[in-house]
């Protein structure tokens, strides 16, 4: 007797080359692997402190100062000064611990998450009220679907 | 006998915490989801449980890179709002119900679902805005709350199906605490958004509502959707609507929608909420717990 298993028919067995393989199929986006959360480690740990008030009063009065108590990279550092949301996704950030990082800016998810699209604040907002990103073209890059 | 009346899945985008804590209700804006919540709230109020097992993910709040727990249940006495950064929200405390949750997490384990044990922690939005959505802004939340924390963040986060199983033994175990008491199971976040890189912003209205309808009925093809469906079709944080099958799951065979609210947007994301209740709340047996043998077997399915 074996465990009926209702997904068994689904799509077979997972292969985790083929799992993980796919994500990088997907337009526009960088899916938090172990492998990312790996290099960004320290990168993501540094934005953490930033919960707490008395870090977040430290990293304002000197920023490269607090950076390089962190053992992260130089361009992991840089891309914090910059504010460079897309390039600290491919270092390895996750934006849940970023979102530290632009609301010790006093930016909203918003207005941090516009600065990633080439669109201005307005214009992203406009695409949302008016119901969003379209999935269409936005699923896969080899299908182009 | 404790038992699970209804599912309660919703939201819990942080800008509608911003809205209740500072009485945005009446600006145009936020007017519909103030609306769409409405009956909600009047309908809870008619029928409060005892206790609310929310299924919910952390923001990088209790939980940092140096621990990832799969599935955590809090089995603490009371949780305090967390400081996401900016203060933590005036909200009520959430009270615990530890007797509960013990026997839950002893339940699941013995049913070879290997919970983390949480017994101090804070709770962020994910948590307390589906609070302030359902329960409105009391002075002391009328219900306990059993948090159920579950990874969604570093991948691969749990499968559909895994959830859903996860649901239906948090059934059984609920089943078989012998104080009587209403339970409601919660599952929160979602719907389609996406928070990061140049894709930001993908709403997926139409799968959305896919999923909505297949939440009703003894249907059980959304506990089979790989997470790379919900990676292209619903935004890279799409994947917390894992979290509504820990929910579907526990409701049993078949359920009946009492109602559904679905917007666009608030701010990134696609508002989702839906009430459901048990048509035929059984589920399977445990094939750990009572034994896999073909009287079980034949159960299942």
């Amino acid at each position: 007797m074996t465990d009926k298993n209702p997904c068994e028919n689904a799509g077979g067995p997972i292969d985790i080359h083929a799992y993980l393989g796919e994500f990088d199929d997907i337009p526009g986006t960088r899916v938090y692997t172990a492998k990312r959360a790996r290099q960004g480690y320290h990168l993501n740990q540094f934005a953490m402190s930033l919960m707490k008030a008395e870090n977040r009063e430290r990293w304002k009065a000197d920023e490269r100062a607090y950076l390089d108590e962190w053992p992260m990279t130089e361009d992991q550092k840089l891309a914090v000064l910059a504010r460079d949301y897309n390039r600290l996704l491919d270092l390895g950030g996750n934006i849940y611990f970023l979102a530290k990082v632009f609301s010790t800016d006093g930016l909203s998810f918003l207005q941090a998450v516009s600065t990633m699209t080439g669109m201005s604040v307005e214009d992203y907002q406009a695409m949302m009220i008016a119901g969003g990103r379209s999935p269409e073209g936005q699923r896969s890059i080899k299908e182009h679907r | 006998m404790a038992r699970i009346t209804h599912g309660i899945a919703c939201s819990h985008i942080p800008a509608l915490g911003v809205a209740s804590d500072f009485d945005k209700w009446e600006d145009p804006y936020w007017k519909p989801i103030q609306e769409g919540f409405a009956p909600t709230q009047k309908w809870e109020a008619e029928n409060l449980p005892d206790v609310v097992i929310l299924v919910y993910n952390d923001h990088a709040s209790a939980f940092d890179m140096k621990i990832i727990p799969t599935f955590a249940i809090g089995c603490g006495e009371s949780y305090k709002p967390a400081d996401e950064g900016w203060g933590p929200r005036e909200v009520p405390d959430v009270e615990g119900h530890p007797d509960l949750a013990w026997h839950i997490a002893q339940s699941l384990i013995l049913d070879e679902f290997d919970m983390t044990i949480i017994n101090e922690m804070d709770v962020d939005h994910g948590l307390t805005v589906p609070l302030s959505m359902v329960l409105g802004k009391p002075a002391k939340w009328p219900v306990k709350v059993i948090p159920l924390a579950v990874n969604v963040v570093t991948y691969p986060p749990p499968s559909g199906n895994r959830c859903w199983a996860l649901g239906e033994a948090i059934a059984r175990a609920v089943e078989s605490f012998d104080e009587d008491l209403n339970v409601q199971i919660w599952g929160t976040g979602g719907m389609s958004h996406q928070l990061q890189g140049p894709r930001a912003g993908l709403i997926n209205r139409e799968w959305d509502n896919m999923f909505l309808d297949k939440l009703s009925g003894d249907t059980q093809e959304l506990r089979c959707i790989p997470h790379i469906e919900y990676l292209r079709e619903t935004g890279s944080e799409g994947i917390e609507m894992v979290m509504w099958l820990i929910m579907r799951g526990a409701l049993g065979k078949e359920t009946r929608e009492l109602y559904r609210f679905y917007h666009v947007p608030a701010s990134n994301t696609a508002v989702g909420h839906i009430v459901l209740e048990p048509v035929n709340g059984d589920v399977p047996p445990s094939t750990t717990v009572e034994g896999n043998n073909a009287e079980a077997q034949t159960l299942i399915g």
